[in-house]
């Protein structure tokens, strides 16, 4: 797994008043937790850029008043209005302690059903994993490139050693499914086929179509 | 155009919108939205308008979250009509926003798409909007 190397000072007064006075200098107010003792911190806001604004999961070397501390992202929180961070939760690292993380899934290769004019969906873009931060990928890697139309990948399909998924094992994680083009060439090539054996047998199923279209415009 | 299928009573009071959104401002399903930089209250009519702008640009690509809801009404006395003798009668609904509230979610779509599309979409809208972007984003390479 990556890391980030972060460098804070411990917070003098913790409350409203003082929060606001470290985001109006251009820090961001964080909490440490899960070791001994919580720790209250701050550090500038550039230095979370390369933490934060990246699909990437990492562990952050703190560095608190001389302190050196592993730690994951727990949470984090941002001003609704101005999207800029309001409050970073950090879980600290302890050896044999499992933790929940949200590690990204990245699909490799073009699948068949992309090629045959389907579309790759990918429901999930991260999974709540919970296991031992040295047992955890950096990333969850999917093959596609042997998905046909139609075909999913579901959360129970997902096997990593030492770790394991905390969400419902029938859940989507990536499918290829059909798009419109691809659903709307389909009736009209099977009409055509129909059309070359038996000429008088034409107009039904072409005109079925041609009444489908018209309800769903309708619909829409 | 959006509005509710019933509702418990037909006017309700104009209430008073303060304060920033608490919720309603992250991007839960789409990788790009616009989020509202002003309070106000968006016409189910405006948001029509500026749905129709935005998936017209889309070409039928993609897919479009609306957020909010015109779950409002709003009445009018007539024309001509001296004040009192009652409240007037539900002329239209509204959605009431907040600064921070996210009106649409766009995704699968490149981004300069969803920019241009999300950009037509915010011209139809009486406020001056952001176009933001998921945090974890990154720019899919063209296959």
């Amino acid at each position: 797994m990556k890391t980030v190397s972060i460098s804070g000072s411990s917070r003098a007064n913790v409350g409203k008043k003082d929060a606001k006075a470290l985001r109006r200098a251009g820090n961001v107010p964080c909490v440490l937790y899960g070791g001994k003792e919580q720790v209250t911190f701050y550090a500038q806001e550039s230095a979370f850029k390369k933490l934060v604004y990246t699909p990437d999961v990492h562990i952050i070397n703190l560095d608190i008043n001389g302190v050196k501390t592993d730690a994951i992202m727990q949470d984090i929180q941002f001003n609704p209005v101005t999207d800029r961070i309001a409050h970073i939760d950090f879980l600290q690292i302890v050896a044999g302690k499992a933790v929940i993380m949200n590690v990204p899934i990245s699909c490799t290769g073009t699948a068949v059903g992309v090629r045959e004019g389907g579309k790759l969906q990918v429901k999930m873009r991260t999974i709540k994993a919970k296991g031992l931060v040295e047992k955890m990928p950096e990333k969850i890697s999917l093959d596609v490139s042997n998905m046909k139309i139609g075909d999913t990948v579901r959360v129970s399909d997902l096997k990593y050693d030492g770790i394991s998924f905390l969400e419902s094992e029938n859940v989507t994680v990536v499918a290829v499914r059909v798009t419109r083009n691809v659903a709307e060439e389909t009736p009209a090539a099977t009409a055509t086929a129909a059309a070359t054996p038996a000429a008088g047998a034409t107009p039904a199923p072409a005109a079925d179509a041609k009444k489908e279209e018209k309800k769903d415009e309708k619909k829409k | 155009m959006l509005q509710p299928k019933r509702t418990k009573f037909r006017k309700t009071h104009k209430m008073v919108g303060k304060g920033i959104a608490q919720r309603g401002f992250t991007l839960t399903r789409g990788s790009f939205g616009i989020k509202a930089e002003e309070a106000i209250w968006i016409t189910a009519r405006q948001l029509e308008a500026a749905r129709v702008a935005l998936t017209r640009h889309l070409k039928r690509e993609g897919q479009v979250w609306i957020n909010i809801f015109p779950d409002k009404p709003v009445t009018r006395k007539p024309a001509e009509v001296r004040m009192g003798k009652g409240k007037g009668a539900p002329e239209f609904w509204v959605a009431p926003i907040k600064p921070g509230s996210l009106i649409f979610e766009v995704d699968g779509v490149p981004m300069a798409v969803a920019k241009e599309a999300l950009r037509l979409a915010a011209q139809k809208l009486p406020i001056t909007v952001k176009f933001v972007v998921r945090r974890d984003y990154v720019e899919e390479k063209a296959a």
